[in-house]
């Protein structure tokens, strides 16, 4: 069947804003549910054919990602007395076309463990943070997380490192490379485990697309084959088959508008060539992003909801979490490659949960990687990892050695939700629609800094376990300055006083608006969000279909 | 450890499978790297745009003391010149007048220094220390930039002649492969670890 074409003036079920990992999920299973939907994607559909590996145009210039240089300028701040600058390049960093950032991510895709679900409960309070347990429990998402496995399509090995799982993975793991050898070496010297990566990209054909060819170029570029399970091959198409989703693309939403009964009734977008259309709706789901679903919220304002829509907590846009990351390098003496193949093969989680006897909180994971996303261009633009010279032959002759006898191992770790963390409207800066550009607030809890120096001091041990040599560590010891997991700004909970929506991801001031994306997650994780938004997508969707059969959309 | 042990023979099994599996999709980046190749052809035959010859012959100068001709190729035989007049006729038109600017500011000193406004007339040893002097400067940085850049983008966009560039690093662009991909992983599907 084609692609359904719904006319602007006639009420659909569902408009679904954005189509990245959750959107085109949400989008598929409401359309296959026989439900009318109409996605509205500000960027293009690209096709496989349209993927290139030009690093460039795709990581130099944000092809992508769409940062200032493509109209949509963000500024960022510390602290909330400051004023918010202007930056080079995206702040808050998402791809922007059908598929969203699943388009572009890795697709390294960690379960939550149970703990993620009831840590405040087990810990206690953390000074300075709003860190809360989650209404929901892991055994209430894990028929999902095995939905997503199967339908979205992942490969891996189950085995004691899982958090408890009903099904096998469908495709077996990604073969390891030199660099996830080394960190099982190294992880074997110090009694830890480093077991193969679970990806949601196909190390073999399944559901009728072809295995992963072992390009390396899966960070920040889509993928040529098809192999990554992106929403964009692995849902959107179905959504379409179905007949019951009309996909707009190139489509800017300017704002939710409210009826007098406080609720959602039409979105008003605009089209690429500038002319404003307002779709109308029985009710509507933003899976914007956790950085443009709040600031939806707040463009959609009304005397009803003057802080902006569903904003009765006053908690949109805030508790912005990003995950820690830190990166440890070493030299080794037979060429490692690492620019081939995943980014990442074999993850170590014997540190999920430091013990609180460190005197903070926090916890992660550590791969193995290459130092620049095996990005050549990258590599030269930084200066050496291990030697001061930055150009001339000395410079150059190091370069040719580091680039492929290197390899990193990175933490990837648990950030703190904070109030004062958060996304808001640019009072001064506009994007090219005249919409108030993004602005970030942020500035890492304690915690999280001591957690990234703790995985600093565990990767620097694994480095001298396998025998590396110049090994040298960074990380963002005075606070990070952007990311790619955006989280936690609108958060779910059982207490509207506390929480942006509820358990099933619908708003809780408006009953039929729904925000399913990073900004519903409670804590962030461990590092590897992106499953668990796909987890949550899968569910709210199912409770959607429900309600909407019951009659209570 | 009998486990570990099952779940291993089960883990390299599936290696070798996949690694037979992922051969039979090579084709079609070779005919995107054939199409590339055809397109630096053309870039060959062109002229500079956005420069002028002699302004192509100073920045080519320093490019090439950023990323010397030396054991191995540099930004000379990279052709990091014809990447900068492409990106500065394009994406990076706005960056022009200020390496200009940068340029005869150099070339100026240069005059002081050593009787020549002509940097590609200097020893490398002098341009080296004319530009060791402006290290810490947005010009330096800005040629820092565009000469790696140009090194290593894709033929396509003008420089990396012959993936020069991509030799030079040790990255093969065949954007496509099989394991095994370094020493390691074939030491471990040798010996299991």
């Amino acid at each position: 069947m084609a692609q359904a074409e719904f006319s602007p003036s006639e009420e659909v079920d569902f408009v679904v804003v954005g189509s990245g990992a959750a959107g085109g999920i949400v989008a598929r299973e409401l359309a296959m549910a026989g439900l009318s939907v109409v996605v509205l994607e500000q960027g293009p559909y690209l096709q496989l054919a349209d993927y290139t590996h030009e690093e460039w145009d795709v990581n130099e210039n944000e092809e992508m990602v769409w940062g200032p240089k493509k109209g949509h300028p963000q500024t960022f701040r510390r602290y909330e007395h400051e004023t918010a600058q202007l930056m080079d390049r995206a702040v808050l960093s998402y791809a922007h076309n059908v598929g969203g950032s699943s388009h572009h991510f890795s697709g390294n895709f960690w379960r939550f463990h149970p703990i993620d679900f009831m840590e405040r409960s087990v810990l206690g309070e953390i000074q300075g943070s709003t860190f809360t347990d989650w209404p929901i429990r892991y055994e209430e998402l894990e028929p999902y997380y095995t939905k997503v496995d199967w339908e979205i399509g992942m490969s891996g090995l189950q085995g004691p490192w899982d958090p408890p799982r009903s099904r096998d993975y469908p495709c077996p793991p990604m073969p390891v490379k030199s660099s996830g050898v080394l960190l099982e070496r190294a992880a074997k010297k110090l009694g830890w485990t480093a077991y193969p990566e679970p990806h949601a990209i196909l190390s073999q054909p399944f559901n009728g697309r072809p295995g992963c060819i072992h390009c390396g170029f899966c960070q920040g570029f889509a993928c040529e084959v098809g192999a990554k399970s992106s929403t964009a091959v692995a849902m959107i198409p179905q959504a379409l088959e179905s007949g019951n989703c009309d996909l707009r693309t190139m489509c800017t939403v300017a704002r939710v508008e409210t009826n007098a009964n406080g609720r959602v009734s039409e979105v008003v977008y605009w089209d690429e060539a500038g002319v404003t259309h307002s779709q109308k709706a029985k009710a509507v789901v933003l899976c914007a992003n956790g950085a443009e679903t709040p600031r939806l919220l707040f463009l959609s304002e009304s005397s009803r909801f003057p802080d902006g829509l569903a904003n009765g907590s006053g908690l949109v846009g805030k508790n912005l979490m990003f995950n820690g990351s830190t990166s440890t390098a070493g030299m080794f003496e037979h060429p490692i490659n690492a620019y081939k193949s995943v980014p990442t093969t074999r993850v170590i989680h014997d540190f999920y949960s430091i013990d609180p006897s460190h005197g903070f909180y926090g916890g992660g994971g550590i791969d193995a990687r290459h130092l620049s996303r095996g990005l050549p261009m990258a590599f030269g633009m930084q200066n050496s990892r291990f030697t001061g010279a930055s150009w001339g032959s000395e410079f150059k002759n190091k370069l040719a050695r580091e680039f492929t006898h290197s390899c990193s191992f990175n933490g990837h770790s648990t950030s703190l939700p904070l109030l004062s963390n958060n996304v808001t409207l640019d009072p001064l800066i506009k994007d090219r629609w005249g919409r108030p550009a993004l602005r970030t607030t942020f500035m890492n809890h304690p915690d999280d800094i001591a957690t990234m120096q703790f995985f600093v001091d565990r990767s620097e041990e694994l480095m001298e376990a396998v025998g590396a040599r110049n090994v040298t560590s960074r990380f963002a010891a005075d606070g990070q300055t952007g990311g790619a997991h955006l989280l936690g700004t609108c958060r779910m909970g059982d207490d509207p006083d506390f929480s942006v929506v509820d358990r099933y991801n619908r708003a809780h001031e408006v009953p039929n608006l729904f925000m399913v994306d990073g900004s519903s997650l409670v804590t962030g994780g461990r590092g590897q969000p992106t499953m668990t938004i796909m987890a949550l997508a899968f569910r709210a969707a199912d409770n959607m279909i429900s309600a909407a059969r019951r009659g209570e959309i | 450890m009998s486990d570990s042990n099952l779940s291993r023979r089960a883990f390299l099994r599936t290696v070798s499978d996949s690694a037979r599996r992922s051969l039979l999709v090579l084709s079609v980046p070779s005919l995107l790297m054939a199409g590339q190749q055809a397109r630096a052809a053309q870039n060959d035959a062109r002229g500079f745009v956005a420069l002028n010859p002699n302004e192509a012959a100073e920045f080519e100068a320093i490019a090439a003391r950023i990323m010397p001709s030396d054991e191995t190729p540099g930004a000379r035989e990279a052709g990091v010149i014809y990447f900068m007049d492409n990106v500065l006729d394009n994406e990076n038109a706005e960056t022009l007048p200020s390496l200009r600017k940068g340029l005869s500011d150099l070339q100026a000193v240069a005059n002081t220094r050593f009787g020549s406004s002509l940097l590609n007339t200097l020893s490398d040893t002098s341009l080296d220390t004319l530009l060791r002097e402006i290290e810490e400067s947005s010009f330096f940085a800005t040629m820092r930039y565009l000469t790696m850049a140009g090194m290593f983008a894709s033929p396509n966009k003008g420089g990396n002649r012959n993936r020069t560039g991509w030799q030079v690093v040790g990255f093969e662009g065949n954007h496509a492969w099989a394991p095994p991909f370094g020493h390691y992983d074939a030491e471990y599907m040798e010996t299991g670890e």
